[in-house]
């Protein structure tokens, strides 16, 4: 079983040619022009941990760059996210890259490269670009050098897209007919989409538009464990966000499979709202913008685009978004339910500045006592199905719950 | 003051750019070593340190201001000097006797050669707060003499203070502030986000808001680290609330259990009081789960027979010393800044052993993110005064949405805390 465990001397000597041959060329290239948010401290130390990594003392590189992320990581820990300056996001990719390359300087085992990778999705999901998108590249380079015994095997269980045990507990479909459902249009063309349902504010389910996209039939587990099984992903544990053991943590997609997919979770866990497809771009290639974001003001490259992968069950409360919405389903069902924002004061929003788009209310499970005029609030629902989009009009308050093992795509736009 | 024996600094943490601590070069000491004060042997005569993250400044009794590590210079007429890293901050004597004080904030690069970025005329009526004696009180900045203004790195530069608050000492957290009054009530502003404030909520303060949980309570110190809030009580017991990621709380912290490091059972003398924290029963029963955020003061247990007499935090470590002499502390240790010779990160307080033998009485210290340095003056004569409090938490869940810069909308940042409201009275 020694396989998994060492990386061969050759493969090492590859991966650290790809990685080399990744970076500038150059020590003056292998920099950033930071501006004067950034200290001079700072500026210094990371003159000082290039100088240390091209003088091939990766050791010593190693602290600084440590350095260089504990005190960056503080920065995006000050004030608000929105408010954290782009540079120090900037000098903690940096950091993360240093890190990285110089993890894999050494011929070592397969547990360097997997930590090397970790380190470069940490700057992936915090950082934000350097030297032409370098660390997506990088992670792409070190996926490709992980050892394929690094893959866990699959489970006992057999491998299918949907869920293959029954749950203890029963999921409760609910019946969509005896509700005012969504309505559904089958490839409208852009001025009805956009005459009859963007600028009155209405949702509707475009049928016919995603239907033949390639994740729709490419998605499967074992893909998405192939293609991104290794990457460290955020994941949300707890049966919904306003629980009191709601947490956020940092995992692989392999762990997130194996912990809150297969083997008989114990806890919901949600890889929710995150930029997958940013971070693994070969996902990207599965999917498509929608025609109608063109109706948009934005530019094409400021959409929003989140997976959302998570087992039946995971609930997305009540709540509502600052951007319009599609909602494309590519694996597995969700019941969905949308209100108004006419309705706003009928669904309770919490007064704190937080958290004032979402609701107070569990919509499936309403205290009436506390929230009467919930009961009378009139909603639009549906069971959204694979290959179908869900238009979801800016302000438009919506409750998601996933009925099977599923799989979706948001776009956010505006 | 003068037949106090002058004390001995000693560092220990983050030393990346040769910020002065004996060991010379090397980017990090796990174990406090004597502070080597550029040009001055053994540093008898500092009275002042402040330590930033890259560079130390020192002042003497004699007034002279030097910096070690990333900055470094000499200067004199220096009454008190605050180092952060965007800004230094002196508080230097003006040209003429009775011309009052001049607060200067230089680049830390700029060696104080050239022009201050910005200076401002302390008015001599501040002079009137010295200590009887004469001495200038050392040690206030960021709060200015008089109480009436502070200092901080961040625009506005210089905030005034309603006089009102009678101001006694101010500490700035990386997003927050906490102030002394004279009555010994606690104030805290700013950003709420970690519970850093207090107020049991996570909304942010504009302007000073009184610690409701405290009064009553008179505080003696106050401290205040990244994300994370300490006061000392007039009678030994220490207030901590905030972050807790590494455990700077001395609360069970998830991030330290999941490396197995929590509850460390071996630090010295705690075992009484550490079980009732930890494993406190509620409602539902069972052990009190992790806290990542306490947005509510918590009393904290020290060692029955223990009292607090001075707090210092780093940015996500603190530090105590107790009136019998001793320096526990607790946090994040990944530098080595917790003094305990390694880079475990402590979710609960443990005594710095270097201190044990040397029979010393400690007082002020200076901590900045990861890096510490305590002095250790002449003895003061010992003073035992218990009195018991009751421990108070709050239960409260939380969620956060985080806006990124184009107005998505994206949830980030847990918060998931139980535990059960012990109802106390203080």
């Amino acid at each position: 079983m020694a396989e998994g465990d060492r990386e061969p001397l050759a493969g090492a000597g590859t991966l650290r040619e790809a990685l080399r041959a990744l970076l500038p060329p150059t020590k003056e290239e292998l920099t950033l022009q930071l501006g004067e948010r950034v200290e001079r401290s700072v500026v210094r130390l990371l003159q000082e941990a290039v100088e240390l990594f091209c003088g091939g003392r990766g050791g010593e590189c190693l602290q600084a760059s440590e350095a260089i992320l504990d005190y960056s990581w503080e920065k995006l820990n000050t004030g608000p996210w929105r408010d954290v300056h782009r540079d120090w996001r900037r000098v903690y990719a940096f950091g993360c890259l240093l890190k990285a390359v110089c993890l894999c300087e050494e011929p070592g085992d397969a547990g360097a490269v997997a930590a090397a990778l970790r380190v470069c999705d940490m700057g992936l999901l915090m950082g934000a670009a350097i030297l032409g998108d370098i660390l997506t590249k990088v992670a792409a380079v070190l996926q490709a050098h992980l050892p394929s015994g690094k893959r866990p095997a699959p489970g006992p269980a057999q491998e299918q897209p949907h869920e293959k045990k029954a749950r203890h507990d029963r999921v409760w479909i609910p019946d969509v007919r005896s509700e005012r459902t969504v309505p559904r249009l089958r490839c409208p063309s852009l001025q009805h989409f956009r005459k009859h349902f963007l600028v009155p504010g209405r949702p509707v389910i475009l049928e016919g538009v995603a239907d033949q996209w390639p994740c729709m039939k490419k998605w499967s587990l074992e893909y998405i464990q192939d293609v991104a099984g290794c990457r460290t992903v955020p994941v949300e544990v707890g049966s919904r966000y306003t629980d009191e053991e709601w947490s956020q943590t940092l995992m692989t997609v392999n762990e997130f499979i194996s912990k809150y997919i297969r083997d008989e979770p114990r806890d919901v866990g949600y890889l929710a709202q995150h930029q997958l497809f940013d971070q693994i771009p070969e996902l990207k290639r599965d999917i498509s913008i929608p025609d109608y974001c063109c109706l948009g003001d934005g530019d094409e490259e400021e959409i929003t685009i989140n997976a959302w992968f998570g087992p039946q069950g995971t609930v997305s409360p009540l709540h509502q978004d600052p951007q319009q919405n599609f909602l494309v389903q590519v694996t597995g069902r969700k019941y969905i339910r949308l209100y108004s924002p006419q309705e706003s004061e009928a669904l309770y929003p919490h007064d704190t500045h937080l958290l004032h788009n979402t609701s107070q209310v569990d919509v499936e499970n309403p205290d009436l006592e506390k929230f009467p005029k919930f009961a009378e609030a009139p909603f639009l629902s549906c069971i959204l199905s694979p290959g179908e989009i869900l238009f979801i009009p800016v302000k438009y308050w919506h409750y998601v719950r996933a009925l099977d093992l599923s799989f979706s795509v948001s776009f956010w736009w505006s | 003051m003068a037949e106090e024996r002058r004390g001995s600094w000693f560092g220990f943490g983050f030393c990346g750019f040769g910020q002065a601590l004996g060991s010379g070069r090397g980017r990090q000491v796990h174990s406090p070593e004597p502070l080597q004060t550029p040009g001055e042997g053994e540093g008898a005569d500092v009275c002042r340190v402040s330590a930033s993250w890259s560079y130390t400044a020192f002042v003497t009794r004699g007034g002279r201001l030097e910096l070690s590590g990333s900055a470094g210079c000499a200067a004199g007429g220096c009454r008190d000097a605050w180092a952060s890293e965007a800004l230094l901050v002196v508080l230097r004597a003006g040209p003429g006797r009775g011309s009052g004080t001049e607060l200067q904030a230089w680049a830390p690069g700029s060696a104080l050669s050239g022009e201050p970025l910005w200076a401002h005329t302390v008015g001599p009526e501040a002079e009137g707060e010295d200590a009887p004696g004469g001495e200038p009180q050392a040690g206030a900045l960021p709060l200015l003499p008089g109480g009436r203004a502070y200092v901080s790195p961040r625009p506005p530069f210089y905030s005034p203070l309603a006089p009102e608050l009678r101001a006694r000492r101010l500490e700035l957290g990386a997003e927050h502030a906490l102030l002394l009054d004279e009555a010994g009530q606690v104030f805290s502003w700013g950003q709420g986000r970690h519970g850093q404030l207090g107020h049991g909520t996570l909304e942010a303060e504009l302007e000073p808001r009184p610690l409701e949980a405290l009064q009553g309570v008179p505080m003696a110190e106050v401290a205040a680290g990244g994300w994370h809030s300490v006061c000392v009580s007039e009678t030994g017991d220490i207030y901590i609330w905030g972050w807790n990621e590494s455990g700077q709380l001395a609360l069970p912290s998830r991030s330290l259990a999941e490396v197995g490091k929590t509850a460390a059972g071996e630090a010295s003398g705690l075992k009484e009081d550490g079980c009732d924290v930890r494993t406190a029963e509620g409602e539902s029963g069972g052990l009190a789960p992790f806290i990542a955020i306490q947005p509510f003061p918590a009393l904290l247990d020290l060692p029955p027979g223990t009292d607090a007499v001075k707090a210092s935090c780093g940015s996500r470590h603190t530090a105590v010393v107790t009136r019998t002499g001793e320096l526990y502390t607790w946090g994040w240790g990944k530098y080595g800044q917790l003094g305990h010779k390694d880079t475990s990160s402590l979710d609960r307080p443990r005594r710095v052993e270097y201190f044990v033998d040397r029979r010393l009485q400690s007082f002020l210290f200076s901590t900045d993110q990861s890096n510490q340095k305590v002095i250790w003056p002449g003895r003061k004569k010992n003073q035992y005064i218990f009195l018991k409090g009751k421990y108070t938490h709050f239960n409260l869940f939380l969620r956060i949405y985080l806006y990124f810069k184009n107005r998505t909308c994206i949830r980030l940042s847990s918060m998931a805390d139980t535990d059960q409201i012990h109802a106390g009275e203080f």
